[in-house]
């Protein structure tokens, strides 16, 4: 099980948006973060986000310990369980 | 959480010391027309070998002031061996990364895109012209160097904050205390202990001065 914090700010929604794309992803909400969960990995590339270089580096707010992040480039975010 | 009464009102004077006070005043009177509002002119005293100085002043906006001091007779090399990196007051060997050189720095606020791009123009079309405009995350910002090479920001909100950005923070800081208390805190378990917070925090947190639940 992976989990991934996003804060629900108008930067960050395309992130949201994008992580709900994959099938495999549920959206969720718990007070002002999106959470984004999956059994497996959580893959979210960064295009479909049109996020800028500032925001799309500083989007993530938490990874619960059950994942960790193997990825965070210019290509795309990848969580994967731990 | 702290429950101390906030007070102060923002920042009086920053100073600096510069060695250029002739390109100093141009670039912050007469390019940026940064008002000159109040000057020292001291006799040097004290017990140490104090040479006599005048200390200047020029207001930023909000009645805040960014000052400098000139000492008599002195040079750059008051300050030690002429850096590779930084400016006159902070020098840094060809080694040192530009980010750390650059990490501190002043910033001074605008009240939206037509000022920033007002101060663009007079940067642009002086001495020290805009080396650099950045979108961050919720702030536009133009830099240039000051005749002093002290690194210059001025920065406009591209949205107000919201109150959950206020919570993140908070949430932000206390992960970073937790993980800064353990050995060798990596940026991977900050996020692990935000998330453990968010959980804890988060689904009871509320907007101040919103509607209580019902």
């Amino acid at each position: 099980m992976t989990e991934l914090y996003i804060l629900d700010v108008p930067e960050n929604t395309a992130v949201a948006k994008a992580a709900a794309e994959d099938p495999a992803a549920t959206v969720g909400q718990v007070g002002p973060y999106f959470v984004i969960s999956a059994e497996g990995p959580i893959v979210i590339d960064r295009r479909a986000t049109g996020c800028r270089h500032a925001v799309w580096y500083s989007c993530v707010a938490g990874v619960a310990r059950t994942g960790r992040i193997t990825q965070h480039d210019k290509d795309a975010l990848r969580v994967e369980p731990a | 959480m702290t429950e101390l009464d906030h007070r102060v009102r923002g920042v009086d004077h920053v100073a600096f010391p510069t060695f250029d006070p002739a390109a100093t005043v141009r670039f912050y009177r007469d390019v940026l027309g940064f008002p000159v509002v109040h000057s020292i002119c001291a006799a040097g005293w004290g017990p140490e070998d104090h040479p006599d100085f005048i200390h200047f002043f020029f207001d930023i906006g909000n009645d805040d002031r960014i000052a400098f001091f000139y000492y008599f007779g002195t040079d750059p090399s008051l300050g030690g061996p002429e850096g590779a990196k930084g400016d006159v007051h902070g020098r840094f060997g060809a080694d040192v990364p530009e980010y750390f050189v650059r990490s501190r720095h002043l910033a001074i606020h605008v009240e939206n895109e037509e000022d920033l791009l007002e101060y663009r123009r007079r940067l642009d079309a002086s001495d020290w012209p805009v080396e650099m405009q950045i979108q961050h995350e919720t702030i536009e910002s133009i830099y240039t160097h000051d005749p002093n090479g002290y690194f210059f920001e001025i920065t406009r909100a591209m949205r107000p904050v919201t109150p959950q950005e206020d919570l993140d923070a908070a949430l932000t800081i206390d992960a970073l205390l937790d993980v800064v208390a353990q050995p060798e805190p990596t940026f991977g378990k900050l996020l692990a202990r935000k998330a453990e917070l968010i959980v804890e925090r988060a689904p009871g947190w509320e907007p101040v001065g919103s509607e209580p639940a019902r």
